[in-house]
């Protein structure tokens, strides 16, 4: 099937079989190999992308129902070659180990960003509970995201 | 690793899906969400043919009023329901109890339709809308009915949908007049996970304190979410105390028949049922949030 949607700010339109899911879109469809293939069932969140600026898991959400809606990747985090304020902080605070969780750690929390530019650290905690660290670096994680926050300063 | 390979069949009204799931009886599922559906594919529990998608229904699609009550259609995402004004403000207890499903990338795929046709016992909604005695709307190839929500589940995941049936819409009448509700999710594992036990009550208090009405359910009690109906009769007449709390707790913890499973025992879940009833009722006579 042809689907014609948003991807990264630019217009996209791509064909997919039936059965693939935004994942599949996006890592072989589209040679966007930013977003992760974690656990593949919905609980690890290193696959969550944003649709229409609201957190979802690429893994679950069948290619079809992207539809006209507005993706963004970790690849669409940089906008004219300038780094997301969360790039940044996650880079400069050390909140990536081994680096695998962070894509979807990123999303997770630009959502978050997008809905409240000043959210507290539980709030912050919330938003990244469905996102699993294996290296347990969720302490600079929480401090990266609040830094980003453009109503933290 | 890909899902095993299915036809997508995505009608653009309820009548042309309630055609394609007919017309393709034993060979189909039907597709809200797909945080249910798309892990059992993915782990090889299911493998339909074909998925008969209900994302381009647009009539399964938004919240209202219908009158008094609350219309939340089938594919309402969880995200839509604990944002929805309407529903914040005059349900509060179904905000609260849909908030706490699964994490919030679930919340804005998984559909209120999908969780009670899933029928799963551990579901947070199910509680909140069977305080409420919501109905579901359901269409199939013999027209429509409503299912009063205490009928809703029939068994181990298995709704009261009889085949080409789908959920359209969940009709949530208001909560009399000054009552107070809450929900308490209690996970054993990691906050995002299911609940062991979940308990949803709504209770009117007169002015001397006599409970005038009571609605107490649970999800994860047994193999399906159920009312404590021996709790709630108890109640029933009777003043919110320490003990009448704790008598009730101690009935809906018999009238419960909980499953072992990897978050806990059956005598372990009696044991948490028979602690958070106890401690709901009591911050609800507390707090009267």
């Amino acid at each position: 099937m042809k689907l014609a949607f948003t991807l990264n700010r630019r217009p996209c339109e791509a064909e997919a079989p039936d059965h693939w899911t935004v994942l599949d879109l996006l890592r072989d469809g589209l040679s966007l190999m930013g977003t992760k293939y974690g656990c593949g069932e919905g609980v690890c969140g290193t696959c969550t992308v944003l649709a229409d600026g609201r957190p979802i898991r690429a893994c679950l959400v069948l290619a079809a129902h992207a539809r006209g809606r507005a993706l963004v990747t970790v690849e669409g985090l940089e906008v004219d070659g300038q780094a997301d304020p969360l790039q940044r902080a996650f880079a400069e605070r050390g909140a990536a180990q081994c680096g695998f969780c962070t894509p979807g750690m990123m999303l997770a929390a630009k959502a978050l960003l997008l809905e409240n530019p000043a959210p507290t650290e539980h709030e912050v905690r919330e938003a990244l509970s469905g996102n699993l660290c294996r290296c347990t670096g969720y302490t600079k994680i929480v401090e990266a995201v609040l830094a980003a926050a453009p109503g933290a300063r | 690793m890909r899902l095993q390979p299915f036809g997508l069949v995505e009608p653009e009204s309820l009548t042309e899906a309630v055609d394609a799931i007919a017309r393709l009886d034993g060979e189909a599922r039907l597709v809200g969400g797909g945080t249910a559906l798309v892990p059992m594919i993915r782990l090889g529990l299911v493998k339909p043919d074909r998925l008969v998608s209900l994302q381009r229904v647009p009539s399964l699609k938004g919240i209202r009023l219908d009158g008094e009550a609350l219309e939340l259609g089938a594919m309402a995402t969880h995200a839509d329901v604990e944002h929805s004004r309407i529903v914040r403000a005059g349900w509060p207890l179904v905000a609260e109890a849909v908030h706490r499903v699964a994490t919030p990338a679930i919340r804005t795929s998984g559909t209120i339709g999908g969780n009670l046709a899933y029928a799963e016992s551990a579901s947070d909604p199910a509680p909140a809308l069977m305080c409420h005695d919501a109905e579901v709307r359901v269409a199939g190839p013999r027209g429509s009915r409503t299912v009063p929500i205490a009928r809703f589940f029939r068994g181990f995941y298995e709704a009261a949908l009889e085949p080409g049936e789908i959920v359209t819409s969940v009709r949530v009448p208001p909560a009399p007049a000054g009552a107070r509700g809450g929900y308490v999710k209690y996970t054993s594992r990691s906050a995002e996970d299911k609940p062991l036990v979940g308990v949803a009550a709504l209770i009117t208090l007169d002015a001397a304190g006599r409970c005038t009405h009571v609605r107490l359910a649970l999800g994860g009690a047994a193999p399906t979410p159920i009312r404590a109906e021996r709790a709630e009769a108890a109640l029933q007449g009777d003043t919110l105390t320490d003990a009448s709390a704790r008598a009730a707790a101690e009935l809906a913890a018999r009238d419960a028949e909980p499953l072992s499973d990897l978050m806990g025992s059956a005598d372990y879940r009696r044991e948490m049922i028979r602690v958070w009833v106890r401690r709901l009722l009591i911050s609800l006579r507390d707090g009267g949030r």
